[in-house]
C-alpha cells in the first residue's frame, strides 16, 4: 500500500514537472512561443494593437499573462492546465486547444490500441508455438519473418501499403477516419467504415511490430520450458494444456507485461509520423500541422497529453506488476525481488 | 547378461516392491552413443530405505528417473522395470499407457528433486500446486488438502501459512520439505529422492532426514535416497548400493557395507570423505578420473584408477560375487580389496 502512495506521488511529480518544463519552453525561450507570438501579432496588425493588447492575446493563447510577475504567470498556467484549459489554438481560428485535441485522442487510442493489442496476441501465440517446435522449420522460418519485418520501420511499411492497396489497387481509403457520408454513432455503417478507414495504419503498425513480440515470447518460453518446475509438473501428471497456459505462458509472457503497458503509453507518440501518412486526423495528426503551422498551444498540449499518456502506461504496470508475478508483491519491499 | 543370474540367486525377491533389470539410458552424440546409465539391476524392497551412493555423473539422477520412467529427452531408456503393488498384477512400467503412466506416477511412485524452489511454479501458491496435483488425478481435493495439512505438520511446518505462501517466501529447507509433502499428497507407496538435501545446511539436512525417517515408518513408504555423500545416507538407509561410473558395483546392508566394503571404489569413496573421528592424514582422494560415457572400457570400468587392477580387470566386465548373503560387489579381486584399501582407523558411526 506503502509502494502504491509513493508511486502515484511519483507519477503525479513526474506530470508536474513535465508541465513546469513546459511552461518554461513556452515563457523562457529566446525566439519561443510568447516571443513568436508577439511578432506575429504586431506584423499582423500592422502596429493598430497596444501593448496591452497584445499581452492579452498572448495570454489569452498561452495562458501565460505576460505582464505579471513570473510566479504568479507560473500559478495562473498550472491552474488552468489543471481545469484542462490547455490555451487556444493560433492556426485553428482561436479554437480552445482541448477542442482541437479531444476529439481526436479517441481516435488515436482506437489506432493504437488495436494495433497494439493484434500485435501483441498474434506475437506471443505466434512465439510460443516457435518455442513448442523450437528448431522445427516452422520455427526457423517464422524466426526469419519475424527478423525481417521487426526491422522494416512502421512508416516504410505504412507508405508501401498505401501505395499498393491504397493508390493502386483502391482497396482501401487514403485518408480520413470514416467516409464522410455515414453518423458517427453506433451504427453498422459508421463502424465499419471506421474500420475500413484503420485497416491500415493498424495492419502497418501490427505487422512492424509482432515479430519483435514474437521473438521475445519464444526466447522466454524455451528459458520456462527448460525450467525444473516443468519437468515436476509434467511427473505430476498436470494436464498438457494447463502447463502450456498456467506454467509456460503464464512465466514467459510475465517480463513482457512491462514492455506491454509501457508500449501503450508511447502509442500517443508513436502516432504523429503514421496519422501524417495515413492523414488520420488523430493526436499525431494535429502535432505535425501544429508544428508545422507554429501553433505552439496545440504543440505543448499534445506535448502534455503524450506525457502523461506515458506517465500513466508506467505508472499503471509498475503499480499492477506485483498482482500479476507475486515476487514484484510490493515493488521490491521484500527481501527476494 | 551373466551378472543377472547370479544376482537373483542372492537376492531374494519375495518382498521386492521396484525390479530394475538392465537398465540403460544412452543418449546418441555426434561422437558416439554415451551410455550414462549401463546395464544396471536392483532390487528395491518394501518398505525400506535404499540409498544409492555415487559421485557426480555417476548415473545417479539417470536411475532414479529410470525409476519413474521419466528419462527426459533424447535419452532412451531400455532394459525392464517391474514395480509390485501390494494388491493386483506387477506393473510393467516401460510398457504404459500414458494415462497408465500418470496413474502410476505420484500415486504408485513419486519423485522429489533437488533444487525445490526450482520445482515449484514461482507464480502459483503452494496451495496451488497441491490443488492442480489433486485435480489432475481426480482425487477427492477437500481430503487431499486435509492430508496435505497432516503432512505439513508431520514435517513440522505450519500448514496454512506455507499453503498460502508463494515459493519466494520459503527458505530453502521449508520448500524443501513443502515439496516432500506435495510428493506425498497422493498417497505414493515408493518415494524416490534425488538429493534432496543437497542445497540445504548440514544441521537441515540432519534435520530432513530424521523426519523422512518418521514419514517412512508412519506413511510406511519405501524410500529410494539418492546422494554423492556415503555418511549422509549411511545412519538412514537399511540397503546401500554403490554406484560407479554409470553402474551399480557394490550393494549390501548398510551397516556391512560401511564396517567391511568389499569393493575397491566403496573402500576409497569411504576414505575420501572428511569425517571428524578420522585424523586428516587418513583422507585420501581418489586419483584418476571417471571414464567417458561414450567410451566405457571392456573390462573393468575402475580398473584405470584401482590398485587391485590387473590384466583380467582389463579383460573382463567383473559379474556379481557374492561377498555376503545379500553383499554383491563387481570386483575379481574383492577378497583382497581391503588389503589393498585398508581404513587405517574405524570408519562409519
Amino acid at each position: 500500500m506503502n509502494y502504491i502512495v509513493k508511486r502515484t506521488a511519483q507519477a503525479v511529480f513526474t506530470v508536474f514537472a513535465v508541465i513546469t518544463l513546459s511552461f518554461v519552453i513556452i515563457r523562457l525561450l529566446p525566439g519561443g512561443p510568447a516571443d513568436y507570438l508577439r511578432a506575429q501579432l504586431i506584423q499582423r496588425s500592422g502596429g493598430s494593437l497596444t501593448q496591452e493588447q497584445i499581452n492579452q492575446r498572448i495570454a489569452s493563447q498561452t495562458n501565460i499573462a505576460v505582464d505579471e510577475p513570473l510566479y504568479v504567470q507560473y500559478v495562473d498556467y498550472m491552474a488552468s492546465i489543471l481545469r484542462g484549459d490547455f490555451g487556444t489554438s493560433v492556426w485553428y481560428s482561436n479554437e480552445p486547444v482541448i477542442a482541437v485535441l479531444g476529439p481526436a485522442i479517441p481516435w488515436t487510442v482506437f489506432l493504437m490500441a488495436t494495433s497494439l493489442f493484434i500485435a501483441f496476441v498474434l506475437g506471443v501465440t505466434l512465439g510460443a508455438f516457435m518455442a513448442y517446435r523450437e528448431g522445427s522449420g516452422f520455427d526457423v522460418g517464422s524466426t526469419g519473418v519475424s527478423l525481417l519485418t521487426n526491422s522494416v520501420p512502421y512508416y516504410v511499411i505504412a507508405l508501401l501499403l498505401l501505395t499498393f492497396l491504397g493508390y493502386r489497387m483502391e482497396l482501401f481509403p487514403t485518408g480520413g477516419q470514416y467516409a464522410s457520408e455515414t453518423t458517427p454513432g453506433l451504427n453498422l455503417e459508421f463502424v465499419l467504415s471506421a474500420l475500413h478507414h484503420g485497416a491500415l495504419p493498424i495492419l502497418s503498425l501490427v505487422l512492424a511490430s509482432f515479430g519483435g513480440w514474437a521473438l521475445n515470447m519464444r526466447g522466454n518460453s524455451i528459458r520456462v520450458l527448460g525450467e525444473d518446475y516443468l519437468r515436476v509438473a509434467r511427473l505430476r501428471g498436470l494436464p498438457e494444456r494447463r502447463i502450456a497456459l498456467r506454467y509456460v505462458g503464464r512465466n514467459a509472457i510475465l517480463p513482457m507485461y512491462t514492455g506491454l503497458l509501457i508500449a501503450i503509453g508511447f502509442m500517443f507518440g508513436g502516432s504523429i509520423i503514421l496519422e501524417e501518412i495515413f492523414a488520420y486526423p488523430g493526436v499525431g495528426y494535429y502535432m505535425i500541422q501544429a508544428i508545422n503551422a507554429r501553433d505552439y498551444p496545440v504543440m505543448m498540449g499534445a506535448f502534455i497529453l503524450i506525457t502523461v499518456a506515458v506517465t500513466i502506461g508506467v505508472f499503471i504496470a509498475d503499480v499492477t506488476y506485483g498482482w500479476i508475478d507475486p515476487r514484484a508483491e510490493g515493488g521490491g519491499t521484500r527481501e527476494s525481488y | 547378461m551373466a551378472t543377472t543370474e547370479r544376482l537373483t540367486a542372492t537376492e531374494s525377491t519375495a518382498d521386492t516392491i521396484l525390479r530394475v533389470r538392465d537398465a540403460t539410458v544412452s543418449f546418441e552424440m555426434d561422437r558416439g552413443t554415451a551410455r550414462v546409465l549401463n546395464g544396471v539391476d536392483l532390487d528395491v524392497k518394501r518398505r525400506e530405505i535404499l540409498g544409492v551412493v555415487g559421485e557426480s555423473g555417476s548415473g545417479k539422477s539417470m536411475l532414479a528417473s529410470a525409476m519413474l520412467d521419466a528419462v527426459e529427452e533424447p535419452g532412451r531408456l531400455t532394459g525392464e522395470i517391474i514395480y509390485y503393488p501390494e494388491e493386483g498384477e506387477p506393473v510393467d512400467v516401460l510398457n504404459l499407457s500414458k494415462a497408465e503412466l500418470k496413474r502410476l506416477r505420484w500415486e504408485e511412485i513419486s519423485m522429489v528433486f533437488q533444487g525445490a524452489l526450482s520445482s515449484f511454479n514461482p507464480t502459483m501458491s503452494v496451495r496451488g500446486h497441491f490443488t492442480e496435483t489433486l485435480r489432475a488425478h481426480d482425487a477427492d481435493v477437500e481430503a487431499g488438502m486435509e492430508r496435505a495439512r497432516e503432512l505439513l505438520s508431520d514435517l513440522y511446518l505450519d500448514p496454512e501459512r506455507v499453503l498460502d505462501s508463494y515459493p519466494h517466501e520459503l527458505s530453502g529447507g521449508m520448500s524443501q520439505r513443502a515439496l516432500i509433502a506435495l510428493s506425498l499428497v497422493l498417497e505414493p507407496n515408493v518415494l524416490v529422492m534425488d538429493e534432496p538435501t543437497a542445497a540445504l545446511d548440514l544441521l537441515m539436512q540432519r534435520s530432513i532426514l530424521a523426519l523422512l525417517s518418521d514419514l517412512q515408518e508412519k506413511y510406511d513408504l519405501t524410500v529410494v535416497f539418492i546422494t554423492h555423500d556415503l555418511p549422509l545416507v549411511a545412519g538412514l538407509a537399511d540397503r546401500l548400493a554403490v554406484m560407479y561410473a554409470f553402474e551399480l558395483v557394490e550393494r549390501g546392508p548398510a551397516a556391512e557395507l560401511i564396517r567391511d566394503a568389499a569393493h575397491p571404489y566403496t573402500r576409497a569413496l569411504l576414505k575420501a570423505v572428511p569425517n571428524l573421528d578420522a585424523p586428516l592424514s587418513t583422507m585420501r582422494s581418489i586419483e584418476g578420473s571417471a571414464p567417458d560415457p561414450v567410451n566405457i572400457p571392456d573390462g573393468c570400468s575402475y580398473a584405470s584408477r584401482c590398485p587391485l587392477a590387473d590384466d583380467q580387470c582389463l579383460r573382463e566386465d567383473p559379474g556379481g560375487y557374492g561377498a555376503g548373503p545379500e553383499h554383491p560387489v563387481s570386483c575379481h579381486h574383492w577378497r583382497r580389496a581391503d588389503e589393498a584399501v585398508p581404513f587405517e582407523t574405524e570408519v562409519g558411526e
